[in-house]
């Protein structure tokens, strides 16, 4: 009997422990957004102090740099220097020069951060990213700094990192760094993730892509991916090199569908004797090639495009004959014909290009009502 | 026959301290384990470590409707003031009875259009399909013969466009973020192949554009009583079984899938009342059998109000229901108990709902009637059983509160001193009255249940409250 005694005694304690942690807590968050108040003050004072100073032509105190290196080195003063940021002026000549000056102090914060645990990193490396504080100050130093934080276990800190680096616009570190990623047993991020935050590149597109491809064949296969998305929404020079991709049949197939999508945003004449050719293609195994090439000839004219498209409204495949439908539909031609000849006696067929013909009917008749409202 | 009843006494006494110190461990642990979770993630999100909303993740969102003119309407509009940009809604309307798809036509102005659509997975065949474009993503009817909620979903999967879709309920609200917060765990990590949210009564809630601007208590005491024990029994424990990709049951109300999994998994289960249930096991099946690599993760932020039963009758049939799907999915999928195969699905997830879900009615029933059996033959100490039963209400209440506040506290939910004092005072009656009626409800649900197979579950709807 002790025995159980003993045991619920135990659970009982360890709950009412929990009770008050849980008191204590709700106590803490009451004080919390006082406290972060507070301490925004505390900086704006500190700042505007220098701000007059460097208004009248004066440098920014090294008390002060100190001062903020040793603040800002606690994440809680970060968080308030970062609402503090976001309520400057930017493009105040006096904050620029001030924020020019405080170059030491974030050189500081990204050696002592990339010491702290992931959480704090992953939030310094969003501080960086968000700020862009590029605009304000030579970032060299700082790169292979932030750089050494993608080694980091956690994912947010990678992304961040890599945003960050984004951020500084240099499109050599750019690539040092997905190299890095590429490498990590546990470093492959979402292409859509790695596409998006390639997007927010602030350097020159232009030379990314150029870096990027010279490295290309270093990189894992959804890297690469992420990599031709990311060329696909930039730069319509690359028709060459999608073609090769395309060519090649021992090429990764996501890498080739990645290639026809491109062909499909940038019409390319070289390539369409092999868009027509996956059309063509009845093979039900390669019904992806057919159905991503059907809608990417949307852009392609031409009376045997047309053709083959209306071929491909009799593939068994439900995807193949939409997208077929969808690119007729792109090169303006009367469903009414089409429905009479192109399709015939196919039902599948006719009743696909039926519903993209009243899908048409109903955008048009909406966009009337919209108009007349 | 004493020394008989002593001794059978004696044998219920060791399989109760099992039973309860089995109960009492895991119910810490979950409580434990989801706190904390729900504190860091509240430190993680305050430190931005977290994906922005720039990475759009196609999703279809499914509504299946079957009677429920009262709260379409307002279901639809919470999704169009989704902040989320890539996404459309499909509404199947499964043979409903009263106004279901009027509301839904006229209120979005729709149109009939022949839409082919391929079937991929089985289900009744659609007796037409409505569209409507002038809104921020598309809006798809299909209005089909009735084949029950499965059955429903499984044509919502058939219509959809997206590779991913999210299954809601078409009394259930989802806040403006909770579609961004969802597909989160799809970024982290490509082998996700499901994700649950947080189901939250929204009884007492007021939501204005997906978001909750005024919360309180509910008024009645009931879905108030629920409130506690959605974060109790619901929240932690799912926290604690997605730390091991142990969760076996992701709710209908609000669970994100993989299209192409699911469909080779052969989709919805129309004999199944539980389908969601159902639908997860099968993917844990689906993908150890095939090898292939998988996560089904939880996420506390992404949240979808839902409308608890105000009425007891009401409850008692959900709960019923609820029974019989967890009954059907176990028994379906037996051989996972005991499978090395299956590891911690089996040994603790599917072991857990076996014991304290399935057979939990029985054995605390069972334990009524062994104790007042004792009593009658004099075997009891009366003052060491309530002593007893003080400390178990105690520590459940004190549980459920932990919980309950660590949900309060994450979100940052302003409660009066008087929705606090309420949640004190019936978290007690819940756990030691309500609990009772909840298991011999559970209990008697078995009977005649082959009976009741792909009927919707009807509760008395409230019109939500959303603007």
């Amino acid at each position: 009997m002790m025995g159980s005694e003993v045991l619920l005694y135990g659970y009982g304690l360890v709950c009412l422990s929990m009770l008050g942690f849980n008191i204590l807590y709700s106590l803490h968050l009451r004080v919390s957004d006082r406290r972060l108040k507070r301490r925004m003050g505390d900086i704006a004072r500190l700042v505007a102090a220098q701000l007059a100073a460097v208004q009248t032509g004066q440098k920014v105190g090294h008390r002060h740099l100190k001062e903020m290196s040793r603040r800002l080195s606690r994440v809680n003063n970060l968080l308030a220097f970062d609402h503090f940021l976001d309520e400057q002026d930017d493009e105040d000549p006096v904050f620029q020069s001030y924020l020019r000056q405080m170059q030491p102090v974030f050189l500081y914060l990204t050696t002592v951060y990339r010491r702290r645990e992931d959480m704090q990193a992953a939030y310094f490396c969003h501080f960086l990213a968000r700020h862009q504080l590029q605009r304000h100050m030579q970032m060299q130093q700082m790169q292979p700094l932030v750089a050494s934080y993608l080694e980091k276990g956690s994912l947010y800190c990678k992304i961040n990192a890599l945003k960050a680096l984004c951020a500084f616009g240099s499109a050599e570190t750019i690539v040092q760094a997905l190299l890095q990623l590429d490498k990590q047993a546990d470093g492959t991020l979402h292409e859509k993730v790695l596409t998006e935050t390639l997007m927010a590149f602030t350097g020159k597109a232009d030379m990314l892509i150029g870096l990027l491809w010279e490295q290309f064949e270093k990189f894992s296969v959804p890297l690469q991916r992420a990599i031709l998305d990311y060329i696909r929404f930039k730069s319509g020079d690359y028709c060459e090199q999608m073609l090769a991709i395309l060519q090649d049949q021992e090429q990764d197939r996501e890498l080739r569908f990645a290639a026809i999508r491109y062909f499909g945003r940038y019409p390319f004449s070289p390539a369409r004797a092999l868009l027509l050719a996956f059309v063509c293609d009845l093979d039900p195994l390669h019904w992806e090639f057919t159905a991503i090439s059907a809608s990417s000839l949307a852009r392609y004219a031409g009376q045997d495009v047309v053709e083959a498209l209306s071929e491909a409204m009799h593939s068994p495949n439900w995807y193949v004959r939409y997208n077929a439908a969808a690119s007729l539909e792109a090169h303006g031609l009367a469903y009414e014909d089409l429905v009479g000849t192109a399709v015939g006696e196919d039902r599948y067929a006719r009743e696909m290009l039926t519903y993209r013909l009243e899908r048409r009917r109903l955008a048009e008749k909406e966009k009337e009502a919209m108009a007349g409202a | 026959m004493r020394d008989f009843i002593q001794f059978f006494l004696l044998c219920v006494e060791c399989l109760f301290i099992l039973y309860m110190a089995g109960y009492a461990s895991f119910l810490f642990l979950s409580v434990t384990v989801g706190s904390s979770d729900l504190y860091a993630a509240k430190r993680r999100n305050l430190l931005k470590n977290e994906l922005s909303n720039d990475y759009y993740v196609p999703v279809s969102i499914i509504v299946p409707a079957h009677n429920e003119g009262v709260t379409i309407e307002a279901t639809v509009r919470s999704l169009l003031a989704l902040d989320y940009k890539l996404y459309e809604i499909i509404v199947v309307d499964d043979g409903s009875t009263d106004d279901t798809a009027q509301v839904v036509r006229e209120a979005f102005h729709m149109w009939r259009i022949n839409r082919p659509i391929q079937r991929r997975v089985p289900c009744q065949p659609e007796d037409a399909v409505y569209e409507s474009r002038e809104w921020k993503v598309p809006i798809t009817l299909v209005s089909k013969r009735n084949g029950g909620k499965a059955d429903a979903l499984n044509m919502g999967i058939n219509v959809s466009n997206y590779p991913y879709f999210l299954c809601i309920d078409a009394d259930s609200v989802l806040q403006y973020d909770s579609l961004e917060k969802i597909v989160r765990p799809v970024l982290e990590d490509p082998s996700v192949v499901a994700v649950g949210g947080a189901v939250r009564p929204c009884n007492g809630a007021e939501i204005d554009k997906g978001r909750v601007v005024r919360y309180r208590m509910p008024r009645k005491l009931l879905p108030c009583m629920q409130v506690l024990e959605y974060d109790r029994s619901f929240l932690a424990s799912r926290i604690l079984f997605d730390k091991f990709n142990g969760n076996i049951i992701i709710s209908g109300a609000f669970g994100l899938f993989l299209k192409s999994v699911v469909i080779a998994a052969g989709g919805y289960d129309e004999s199944t009342m539980g389908e969601d249930m159902e639908l997860v096991v099968k993917l844990h099946v689906f993908c150890r059998e095939h090898n292939r690599p998988y996560r089904i993760r939880y996420v506390t932020d992404a949240v979808c109000w839902t409308q608890v039963p105000e009425r007891l009758k009401d409850l008692c049939k959900q709960r019923r229901r609820w029974h019989i799907g967890l009954f059907q999915s176990m028994m379906k999928y037996r051989n996972i108990l005991a499978n090395p195969k299956y590891g911690a699905v089996s040994f603790v997830s599917y072991l857990y709902f076996l014991i304290y879900e399935l057979f939990s009615p029985y054995i605390e029933i069972f334990g009524l009637f062994a104790t007042l059996l004792a009593f009658a033959v004099d075997l009891i100490n009366v003052p060491f059983m309530i002593f007893f039963f003080g400390i178990y209400v105690a520590y459940t209440a004190i549980l459920s509160l932990t919980a309950f506040f660590a949900r309060v506290h994450t979100i940052d939910l302003n409660l009066t001193v008087a929705d606090v004092l309420k949640a004190v005072g019936l978290c007690v009656v819940e756990v030691s009255c309500l609990r009772f009626v909840m298991a011999w409800v559970r209990m008697t649900a078995l009977i005649g249940y082959h009976k009741k197979k792909n009927v919707w579950g009807r509760i008395e709807r409230q019109k939500i409250e959303f603007k």
